[in-house]
């Protein structure tokens, strides 16, 4: 039983790692329809920030948790200023080319991938010190991490943040109305453009935290971006339109493949998320929170 | 026929005599060799994801030609490269390996980081009969089973590691109960093998084999398998993530009292390892496989660092840097064995001679008839996190466990 609980418990922790992925995922997905295959490299680019603020700066890890966002917002929101804007044109075009974003998008994972190969620092396996270090804790039989514990609380924290920023904030509305129909939103004064590229500034901020929160958890390497198939899968299971789904469904996904790999064999791990995909695209297409298909935006 | 017509007809049977001859000539001369230089094809990932397998280690390379050269060559011959970009890809390097061989020539082909891109070429090299060195790549599948022009694996196979941690654990360790976690790929199917084929040789019983996906993110059900089958010692031939994981779970899981045994693709840099564990508990009873001469981290083959500072004195050389440095020095040693009289038919004779201290490796570095993998004797080394300590003895392959 001990055996169950502890998989249990690794893979909550674990799937709070992929939601936190899944989560900037799917905000830029709400917002302009664009699946974001750069999403992993962001969380990347987010470690290795925190890892030059750490060890060359010497700066403590409360420092990292305010600088890495700032410089990965940064990045995400020039990406749509200069690259997106470019290939999809005006904001309000009738007819936009959704291939071309994720064209886009897949570009810039390349460009963070290559950009970070280079230093030759990156050549071999990295990790950031964890956030909070000591023994780790005992609930019965089941062994956590402190990090493990800030993880889950980070994941937790994140998402309420979201929830009121989206619910309470004039920005938040803002974001929602153009995501929902950007033409109305401008006929209603919301600068869409402004929006979208806050929103891919966001949705990239989150990445890195979430780079600087699992780099002591997954270990830094230039293709600890892979990461981002997980987090897909766990966004697709939740529901890709939803935040509290793909939260959901990260966990969901962190548990099954643990217990994947007691009961069945380790080697089913890597095939799980696509299984379990699987089924969720044969039996309910929308994910488990999603909104229906037929009431997807007008 | 008339005197002229004669003199015609003689100097043109000289002329067709003289252009059989040069022909001749032209056709007992092997590709890529003169009078005075011999050219060898040298490639590496020089671009791409596995740029760092490359960069460094085909420079190493080139530095040992370079010396061979400043100290006049091989019997009287430079040696040129004509050095190309692989990629790590099979179809970059079969492109390559054409290129090389069609276009420019060469009298040997020397390059190639990764098993499975040099497998693309196999078939090619074999057809051509052009001799292919491996630069870095170790893997077992470009060596088993042996073909005629492929030699290879300079820091050893997965036989060999899978080999010397079972016979270390079940001889010097005295384990009954072993249990083994590798990856569900090509080396690690080679480490089990071995290391399952060993175990049981010497009367020890294999009581789990954990194989586990390469990019694991979550390894805490393969190690909760391992606890559950209560084995004396654990052997491992995991990549360096999953092999930082591995030693984590088992000092959180509280496992530490079982030895952990890993192979040394998984610690390149055993002090950057010990770093990203950061358990010191969990290297208590650590120890890993080492194919290196030299086991201090920080010296870490320093007359090579030396030098390869002095040819590159802008590059910081990178872990993987010494291991461009076995096959060059093989193939020199061969060259220089062989004499001025080169074909590369002589050279494959030549080199199934090799029996070569190579100043970096821990064994000689051989081959045979019917062998193609060059070293096949490692050491064992305990490692707390700060010291190294060799341990007794030299574990070496006996060329059949796992095949």
């Amino acid at each position: 039983m001990s055996l169950v609980l502890q998989g249990v418990a690794s893979g909550v922790v674990t799937g709070c790692v992929y939601a936190l992925v899944a989560l900037s995922l799917v905000i830029v997905y709400k917002a302009t329809d664009v699946v974001n295959f750069a999403g992993g490299e962001l969380v990347m680019i987010g470690a290795y920030l925190g890892l030059l603020l750490l060890l060359w700066f010497q700066l403590p890890y409360i420092a990292m948790f305010a600088l890495v966002p700032v410089a990965v917002f940064a990045v995400g929101a020039l990406f749509d200023r200069i690259t997106l804007r470019k290939v999809g044109g005006r904001a309000l075009a009738k007819h936009v080319d959704l291939v071309s974003f994720v064209v886009a998008t897949i570009g810039l994972s390349y460009l963070l991938k290559g950009a970070v190969r280079v230093v030759p620092f990156t050549e071999e396996v990295r990790r950031l010190p964890p956030l909070f270090s000591g023994p780790p804790v005992f609930i019965g039989d089941v062994v956590l991490q402190r990090q493990d514990l800030a993880i889950i609380a980070v994941t937790t924290m994140i998402m309420l943040a979201l929830w009121l920023f989206f619910e309470r904030t004039l920005l938040g509305k803002a974001l929602r109305a153009t995501s929902q129909n950007a033409r109305a939103a401008a006929l209603v004064g919301v600068p869409v453009s402004a929006m979208r590229m806050a929103v891919w500034g966001l949705a990239s901020a989150i990445a890195g935290i979430a780079g600087v929160l699992l780099a002591p958890k997954l270990l830094m390497t230039p293709d600890m971006g892979a990461v981002v198939m997980l987090a897909f899968a766990a966004a697709i299971i939740g529901g890709f339109s939803s935040l509290p789904g793909c939260v959901v469904g990260g966990i969901a996904l962190g548990v099954i493949q643990n217990l994947v790999g007691i009961f069945i064999s380790p080697q089913a791990i890597a095939v799980t998320p696509f299984f379990v995909i699987m089924l969720v695209l044969l039996f309910r297409p929308e994910g488990l929170f999603g909104e229906s298909l037929a009431l997807k935006k007008v | 026929m008339t005197i002229g017509m004669k003199r015609l007809a003689g100097a043109l049977a000289l002329g067709i005599a003289a252009a059989g001859v040069a022909v001749t000539a032209k056709a007992q001369t092997p590709p890529g060799v003169t009078s005075n230089e011999i050219v060898i094809g040298l490639f590496g990932p020089l671009s791409g994801p596995l740029v760092a397998y490359g960069v460094d280690p085909l420079n190493a390379a080139k530095m040992v030609y370079d010396e061979v050269n400043a100290r006049g060559g091989i019997h009287g011959r430079r040696i040129r490269l004509v050095i190309e970009d692989d990629k790590c890809n099979g179809n970059e390097l079969v492109g390559v390996v054409k290129k090389l061989v069609t276009v420019d020539n060469v009298f040997i082909l020397h390059g190639g980081s990764c098993t499975a891109a040099i497998a693309a070429a196999q078939e090619y090299v074999l057809r051509e009969k052009v001799p292919f060195v491996m630069l870095n790549a170790a893997g077992d599948n470009a060596v088993f089973p042996a073909t005629r022009y492929m030699f290879g694996s300079f820091q050893g196979t997965q036989r060999v590691y899978g080999s010397a941690l079972a016979q270390f654990a079940v001889k010097d360790l005295k384990a009954k109960r072993v249990a083994i976690i590798v990856h569900d790929d090509d080396y690690g199917k080679a480490n089990l093998a071995a290391a399952k084929a060993v175990v049981e040789r010497l009367g020890g019983q294999v009581v789990a084999q954990e194989r586990i996906p390469p990019a694991i993110a979550d390894i805490t059900a393969p190690v909760l398998n391992l606890r559950a089958s209560k084995p004396d010692a654990i052997l491992s031939g995991a990549y360096p993530a999953p092999a930082v994981l591995l030693a984590q779970k088992y000092g959180e899981f509280g496992m530490t009292a079982i030895p952990l045994l890993q192979s040394t693709q998984g610690m390149p840099t055993p002090s950057v390892y010990a770093k990203n564990v950061g358990n010191p508990d969990a290297l208590k009873n650590l120890y890993h496989t080492w194919s290196f001469n030299d086991i201090a981290d920080e010296a870490l083959h320093k007359k090579w660092v030396d030098m390869y500072k002095k040819y590159y004195p802008d590059r910081e050389p990178g872990p993987f840097m010494v291991t461009g440095i076995p096959s060059a020095l093989a193939v020199v040693d061969t060259l220089q064995r062989m004499g001025r009289d080169l074909t590369r038919e002589k050279f494959v004779e030549a080199m199934e001679k090799l029996n070569l201290k190579s100043d970096v490796m821990t064994g000689p570095l051989q081959f045979g008839p019917g062998r193609r993998d060059a070293l096949r004797s490692v050491v064992v080394v305990k490692f707390d996190g700060k010291t190294q300590k060799v341990m007794p003895g030299i574990f070496a392959w006996n060329g059949k466990d796992g095949n």
